[in-house]
């Protein structure tokens, strides 16, 4: 049968309207693609927070062979909030390890910055979890991202269906930015690790506290958007003490005993998991961040330092993220 | 900037160590008045030249209302940027949309003739400015389907900016900034009306044992720890109802709590939250002047808030706690 032209002209209609409505879904959400061809990651075996740290930190870097040489370190913890005896933060041995280690690389400057998502005082959690100390004794300079300049910024994935944000000048204009996570079970994004640490640049000043525009957008979203737009160079993530079960904050610790270095945000937030005994590849801002950030896959990450292995007992989790278990 | 108006003698401090206690407070003063921009505004860190007007607004209460040269560049500053819609920005430069320091600005202005117009179109804003939880299908949601986060959502207070949820921190402020408003005339009927809810609000997103942090008291069934910043400042939305249950447990965690703090800026608002409650705090006033290096401190805002705590009836008739 030969349609009419007039049964033509609606269907090529119905086709166009359809192809704007669904193509959108298809097309890639990400602005370019950032790959290395290999990541490297190194785990480090340390089962307590200890001067040893330094020692074992140091030997660590160098088996990446980073030039550091001139430039502004900004070393990004993880610093929520402060409840004594939990492992919610970032220990500060290890942040004042990383700081001590940059600046014998030659580093211009290291600067320690972040932003606690829940916490207005952040001078009071910079206190209490014993920050303030070390860095007055070292003399690091500390940025409260929260309330630093902001640029308004075009990000560089759409996956929240924001175009801007505004960031934080020191973290934009770092030349070498290390993420510096815990390691964590969360109960909104599963795992909280170099990625979701970045969510801690978004300034409350601008966004509130905790940073609720995000949890709109989507968390998930959000934290691809924020690591597609700051481009994070290296990761050093706390897993001595990390926290299972109900994270970010009411988790109960637990002792993994590892520090996981890597050049490549995603391959670090690849290897966390399976350290924890999840499948990577369940976890949506990890799986939509090697599309184009990073390497997720094992036969692209060299891994160096001691071998991954999973853990006897997964970590424990919330029921809605139970699907991440490994088989 | 001159500083001939940034004196000691227009503060009132209560504290036995009136000596040291003054010396440490005119180094402050000095070092605020030193941070005004030249435009008028002041930036939220010491290095920063960005006028951030969480920390101008609490700056301009700090230095007071009398006729200075720096009051009224600040004033004039927040008069100028003002968004077309009433509302203000969180920053100089920010989007126009609006965010939850219209209160504070409506605050600072209250004693400027000249800033009437701009304060009114501010508390307009205001009362149209609401938690997203109002709106019928996210409460719908939130009493159905998403009940990891306990509270109720027929509650709602202001979000820190529009299009999100109702937080305490700027319901708070909302409460202070509105019952500041003499009539409830003119468009601004709902006044009370919105006040009561937002006291509703705030009583429900209580932390169970006393105390408030950002909002949520228990998520997936954890309680959450109180904040003591956050606790003052709901604190003082509520100084007309000391007898109630949920703030007199409030009242002693903090009370509690500010003993141990360290913090300049949580221990000076627990100071002001104590005071308007009729709880002593001279202790606290003298720990928080001998702190280290008080007038070094990077957070601008802070520095306010130490002056402000120096002087509680001061800083309770410019937040506008009803004493």
């Amino acid at each position: 049968m030969i349609p009419s032209r007039r049964s033509f002209l609606v269907g090529s209609a119905a086709l166009a309207a359809g192809a704007s409505v669904s193509v959108p879904f298809f097309l890639p959400k990400y602005h370019a693609v950032w790959l290395a061809k290999r990541s490297r990651v190194a785990i480090l075996n340390v089962d307590q927070y200890s001067e040893r740290i330094d020692e074992v930190l140091a030997s660590g870097l160098r088996l990446f062979r980073t030039n550091i040489q001139g430039k502004t370190v900004v070393l990004k913890p993880n610093l929520v909030d402060y409840t004594p005896g939990n492992a919610i933060n970032t220990h500060p041995t290890l942040v004042l390890a990383a700081a001590e280690s940059f600046r014998r690389m030659g580093a211009r400057c290291v600067i320690v910055a972040e932003g606690p998502g829940h916490q207005r005082d952040t001078q009071l959690v910079l206190s209490q979890s014993g920050y303030a100390d070390l860095l007055r004794n070292f003399a690091i300079p500390f940025v409260d991202l929260n309330r630093d300049e902001l640029i308004h910024t075009r990000l560089r994935a759409s996956y929240m269906g924001m175009k801007s944000l505004w960031l934080p000048r020191t973290v934009l204009e770092a030349d070498f930015l290390v993420s510096m996570p815990k390691i964590k079970a969360h109960h909104w994004v599963g795992v909280t690790l170099s990625m979701k640490n970045m969510l801690g640049a978004v300034p409350g000043a601008r966004y509130g506290w905790p940073k609720n525009i995000l949890h709109w957008k989507g968390i998930q979203e959000s934290i691809v958007d924020v690591c597609a737009t700051i481009p994070v160079h290296f990761v050093i993530a706390d897993g001595i003490m990390a926290m299972e079960g109900n994270g970010p904050l009411n988790g109960t610790a637990r002792p993994l005993g590892k520090i996981v270095l890597a050049d490549d945000p995603v391959a670090a937030d690849a290897t966390c998991p399976r350290l924890m005994g999840f499948e990577p590849d369940r976890i949506v801002h990890i799986r939509e961040g090697a599309k184009f950030l990073g390497n997720i896959s094992p036969a692209l990450i060299d891994q160096v330092g001691n071998c991954l292995t999973p853990p006897a007992t997964p970590f424990d989790v919330v029921p809605e993220f139970r699907h991440l278990y490994a088989v | 900037m001159a500083l001939s108006l940034l004196t000691l003698k227009r503060f009132r401090i209560k504290s036995a160590a009136v000596k040291s206690d003054g010396a440490v407070l005119s180094s402050v003063l000095a070092e605020l008045g030193r941070r005004q921009l030249p435009a008028g505004g002041w930036a939220a860190l010491r290095l920063s030249a960005q006028a951030s007007l969480e920390s101008t607004c609490l700056a301009t209460l700090a230095i007071g209302s009398d006729d200075s040269d720096e009051v009224r560049l600040a004033q004039e500053f927040l008069v100028r940027v003002q968004n077309p819609n009433g509302s203000w920005p969180a920053f100089s430069g920010d989007d126009r949309d609006g965010a939850w320091v219209t209160s504070l600005a409506a605050i600072a202005l209250r004693d400027v003739a000249t800033a009437i117009p701009a304060r009114l179109s501010g508390i307009h804003w205001l009362m149209k400015c609401q938690g997203r939880e109002a709106n019928w299908f996210w409460r719908w949601k939130f009493l159905t389907a998403d009940r990891h986060v306990r509270f109720d959502p027929d509650k709602f207070g202001w979000p820190w900016f529009p299009d999100t949820y109702s937080w305490v921190v700027p319901t708070a402020f909302a409460i202070l900034g509105l019952s500041q408003v003499p009539c409830s005339c003119g468009g601004l009927e709902d006044i009370p009306l919105r006040v009561d809810l937002g006291i509703e609000m705030l009583m429900d997103r209580a932390c169970p044992d006393g105390g408030w942090n950002a909002g949520n008291g228990v998520v997936y069934g954890s309680t959450l720890a109180p904040h003591p910043d956050d606790t003052a400042i709901a604190l003082l939305a509520l100084n007309n109802r000391t007898q109630h249950p949920v703030v007199q447990a409030s009242l002693e965690w903090l009370e509690r709590t500010a003993q141990t703090l360290t913090a300049p800026w949580s221990l000076a608002w627990a100071i002001l939250a104590l005071a308007a409650h009729g709880r002593a705090v001279g202790p606290l006033v003298t720990k928080l002047m001998a702190l280290p290096d008080l007038s070094g401190n990077d957070d601008t805002c802070t520095l306010s808030l130490v002056c402000l705590a120096a002087d509680c009836c001061r800083a309770w008739a410019g937040l506008g706690a009803n004493l």
